[in-house]
Formats: C-alpha cells, structure tokens, sequence
C-alpha cells in the first residue's frame, strides 16, 4: 500500500508543512491559527499554537535550514516566525497589499519569500539587517487576476506563479544587494526585478498549483478545465505539452523525479504523471484504486445522520432506490485535497510525500512498494 | 414518463458532480469580505459557463458556477392554474424556512422557481455525494409532492362533488 500514515487532525485543512526533521507538522485547521504537532512516542501532540492571524490561514511554508515558518492570511498580512527558547516569536511581514494573501514560499536560498495575494500583485519579501525587519517589493500590472501559487526556480530567481487568469508566468526577482550577480549564468541574473521572463497562456480556465523540476529544466501546473501542463525550456521558446485528464480537477502537483509528477485535487486521489524517453508526459495511474461501495442501507443511514434535519418535515423519507448509490471516493481522503508537500531530503529523489485536504486528514504516502512507478 | 425523469436527474447529478469543485477564495474587489463570486458576479474571469438542462419547457435546471461558488436554480412544471398555485406556496413555504436548509437560496434566480446556493463552506462541512444526493432528492420528492397534493386536492374535490349530487338526489326524491 502507498498510504503510510493517516492523521486527522481537525475538520478541515487549508494547508501544511513540516519541520526540517519532520519530527513537527505544522497546519492550519480552517482558521486563524497554525497548530504544531510533535510526533512523542509515537502519538501526535499538539504542542504550540501560532495565534497573530484574525482571518484564515492560507499558506504556510517551513524553510529547512534556518528553521522558520512563514504564514499568510486571507487577513492580508504575514509573519515569520521563530523559534526562541520554547516560543515561537512573530515578526510582522509589511506586505503592502490591499487584498488578501493567498500563497507562500520560501526561496531555495531562504533569503526571501514570495507571497502571491488577490490584489493580483506578488510581493517578494526580503530581509533588510539595518531596520531589522521584512520589507517587500512588488510586482505590480502582470497579472490580471489573484495569484494563486508561487514557486520558487532552484537558481533562486527565476519564480513562476498562477494566477485566475488562466496565464502561468516566469519573472525575474534578482533584488541588489541580497541576490548577488552570477557572471556564469548570464541568462536569469541578467533582468532587472519584476521583469517578466515569459507568459504562458495555455489554459482556457483558472490554473493553480505550479512547480519547478528539481533541476528547474520543467515547469508543471494545473488547470481547472481538468488538465495538467509541463512546459521545457521556459524562456524565449518554451516547449508546452498537456495532458488531459478523465477525472475532475487538480489542485496541486508535486516532482517527485525530473520525469515523474504526482498531482492532487477534487479527485480525491493522487494521480501519477510520467515522461517516456522521448519526453512525452502521460497519465501512468491513480495512487490507490477507488473502491465502490453501493452498500444501500449503510449509505442511506448516513445520508439521514447528515440530514436528518432537512427531511425532519418530509412525510417520503429517504427513497434509497430513488439515486444512485454514492461511492466512496479515494482511499485515504474523502474531499479535495489542495496541499501535498514533499517528505525526506530535498534534492534526492522524493519517495515519500504527505497531502492534505478538507476533509482534515493529512496522510503520508510512500512510493517504496508501488514497483511500476519506481523505475 | 419515470424513465425520462430519471434521464433528467442523473444529469443533473452529473454536472453538479462536475460543477462542485469549489475552494476558498477571498474578494478581489473588497478588501477583508470573502462573498459568493456567483452572486456578486464582479470579476467575469471568476465565473464559468452556466450549464442549462431541459427536460421540456416548463421543467429546466439552470447551473451556474464560480471559483467559489454555485447556484443551482430549477424551474418545475406547472401544467395548469391548481400546480401553479400548488407550485407557488409550497416552494414559497419551503423558501421562507431557507436558513434550516442551509443550501436553499431566500429568493429564486427570476425566471425560476426555486434555488440553491452551495458555496466552498458547504463543501468543507458536508461531503460532497451527499450534497448531490440532497439536491437530487430534494427536487425529485418536491416534484412528488406537488402532484400527490394536486391529486389528493382532486379527489377532495370530487368527493365534494359526489356528496353534493348525493344531496341533489335526495333533494330531489324527498320533494317528489
């Protein structure tokens, strides 16, 4: 079996992440608050709460090596946080935006984030020494619409965002004096910040969930007309493939290989994407198959739990050969999942990976046993 | 006639199944408010198509769709004036307990006689089959309700009129 592990840890889950060691996850349960969970003896114990926030939490990312969280809010506002002795210690983040957050990452080099808000601006935030604080700068008239993910090129310039335009764009962020000029790669240090490298206008609807390649050769997002894009050489003449999917759409994706992506959504399933040696992307399989259920009387008794109240007046009850059973959905999740973050040592090739999603599990998958995605 | 009905909800199940794919998705235009973008309808690239399903004229299913948001709006036939009477108080009866229901909209789209508005919040609160199967039952038992009133109300009706010609007779016997 892929699935690991299965923690529910709240009713609903807008995001995760995990400490460096993975010893502590770090999540949002559908409110102002980041609850972090340590693994002792084997049980999960809540042992902080992260209250700054006064609306819901929409991003949060964990940087590996210099052990801080990031969060944003629909509250327009972000912090950084860090460990202190035994307390988290906030530091508010002056966004200078005007709409909500709604996305989050660190840079590979954690020297800056990036925060992508429905203001449609995204704001790459940096640390300045002498006033001792985070100032943001802003990429301001590209988008036409709320960014709705970030990521993060490995060179640590180069970030590729979504936005409910439909487009998927490369800009340049290289920031004087904490970007330092690399004379050897000419081509990304070269802009100026905010310069957009290209547009990618592929998708007919909103597009979500981008990712860069561990090597940054490969690009890959999503959109919400049930489709999933790989763009290769991202830059003047970018070479795009899509692959359209029979099911409902994705939310997120996530390398898991230069050639292999897994991707989650309102499918409730992680679906394995793979390119052959010709570098053609396909569809390879669902993680876990759907097992269907059309057990009548267990699904009917569940259905009057859920709304009884709504058949309180009604005189027919629940006609149970009046619909089609409903089946079950995935196999560890049971609504959308809309986070999946990579677990083990960032650079090797990923085997284990987590997700989350609304119904407020987060599961841990391993691809050690599933021989045919392996190879 | 059953068979038609049921080619009819099984595709609405199945748009609905394709249409609820909702998230949490904060305003554009209005800072710190997180509202249904199908009702205020500011931004067009929020919106998708809206999906129209008839069954014949007077019974059609409207179905429209934003990031966060969906409103499902149904028209039911209305054959003569008694349904249409029928139709009017017992979906106005229905509308003025919305709040029980949670998913029911006060007012109806216009041009349609009752609606549905299922935002993200539904979504992360109740599982999404059974949302489906709620609406799906919901309009097959309301369409089932109007016609048994309607036929119960005929058979009162008749009844009435038997006992009156009943009276008549005896009337008429009694005064021979």
């Amino acid at each position: 079996m892929a699935v690991t592990a299965v923690h529910q840890f709240a009713q609903c889950i807008t995001c995760h992440a995990w400490s460096p060691d993975q010893s502590m996850v770090a999540f949002c349960p559908n409110n102002n608050e980041v609850h972090i969970y340590k693994l002792v003896e084997d049980k999960w114990e809540k042992v902080y709460v992260l209250q700054k926030h006064d609306q819901v939490i929409s991003g949060i990312d964990w940087s590996r090596r210099s052990n801080r969280i990031v969060t944003a809010s629909h509250d327009r506002n972000s912090y950084v946080w860090n460990l202190e002795g035994s307390e988290w210690v906030p530091t508010l983040v002056i966004l200078r935006l005007n709409r909500a957050a709604l996305c989050v990452q660190w840079s590979p080099k954690e020297n800056k984030f990036a925060v992508g808000s429905g203001a449609k601006t995204v704001c790459i935030c940096y640390y300045e020494q002498e006033n001792n604080w985070w100032v943001s700068k802003l990429i301001r008239k590209r988008h036409d619409s709320s960014v709705t993910s970030v990521s993060w090129h490995p060179d640590n310039i180069l970030l590729a965002t979504t936005s409910t335009d439909g487009k998927c764009r490369v800009f340049s962020t290289f920031i004087k004096g904490v970007d330092a000029k690399d004379s050897k790669k000419g081509t990304s240090s070269d802009s100026k910040f905010g310069e957009m490298i290209v547009q990618l206008d592929l998708s007919s609807s909103w597009t979500f969930g981008v990712k860069w390649s561990p090597s940054g050769n490969t690009l890959a997002y999503v959109g919400h007309n049930s489709m999933i894009y790989f763009v290769d050489d991202v830059g003047p003449s970018p070479l795009a493939q899509n692959v359209v999917l029979r099911d409902l759409p994705l939310r997120d994706v996530l390398f898991v290989s230069e050639r292999k992506v897994i991707g989650v959504g309102f499918d409730c399933n992680p679906m394995v994407f793979a390119a052959d040696e010709r570098g053609i992307w396909s569809f390879v399989r669902s993680l876990g198959e759907q097992k269907a259920l059309s057990s009548g009387s267990r699904y009917g008794s569940q259905f009057s739990e859920a709304f009884g109240k709504f058949y309180g007046q009604s005189k027919h009850g629940v006609s149970n050969d009046a619909v089609e059973a409903s089946r079950t959905r995935g196999i560890a999740h049971e609504n959308c999942i809309n986070c999946i973050m990579p677990l083990g040592d960032r650079g090797t090739l990923i085997r284990r990976f987590s997700t989350s999603g609304l119904d407020g599990r987060i599961v841990v998958w391993d691809l050690e046993n599933e021989q045919d995605l392996l190879e | 006639m059953a068979n038609t009905l049921r080619l009819y909800l099984t595709c609405i199940r199945n748009t609905l199944e394709a249409a609820m794919c909702l998230q949490n998705f904060p305003c554009q235009e209005v800072e710190r408010h997180n509202k249904p973008e199908v009702e205020l309808k500011t931004s067009p690239e929020l919106l998708l198509n809206p999906v129209l399903i008839c069954r014949n004229e007077a019974e059609k299913c409207l179905i429209e769709t934003s990031i966060n948001s969906l409103r499902i709006s149904l028209k039911v036939k209305q054959a003569d004036e008694l349904e249409n009477i029928l139709t009017k108080k017992f979906l106005r009866f229905l509308s003025m307990r919305a709040e029980a229901f949670q998913v029911l909209r006060r007012k109806p789209v216009q041009g349609y006689d009752i609606s549905f508005l299922i935002t993200n919040y539904h979504c992360e609160d109740m599982q999404k089959q059974k949302l489906i199967d709620f609406i799906v039952q919901f309009m097959e038992a309301r369409i089932f309700d109007i016609v048994e009133t309607k036929m119960s109300l005929n058979n009162r009706w008749r009844l009435r009129l038997r006992v009156e010609d009943i009276k008549q007779e005896i009337l008429f016997f009694v005064y021979k």
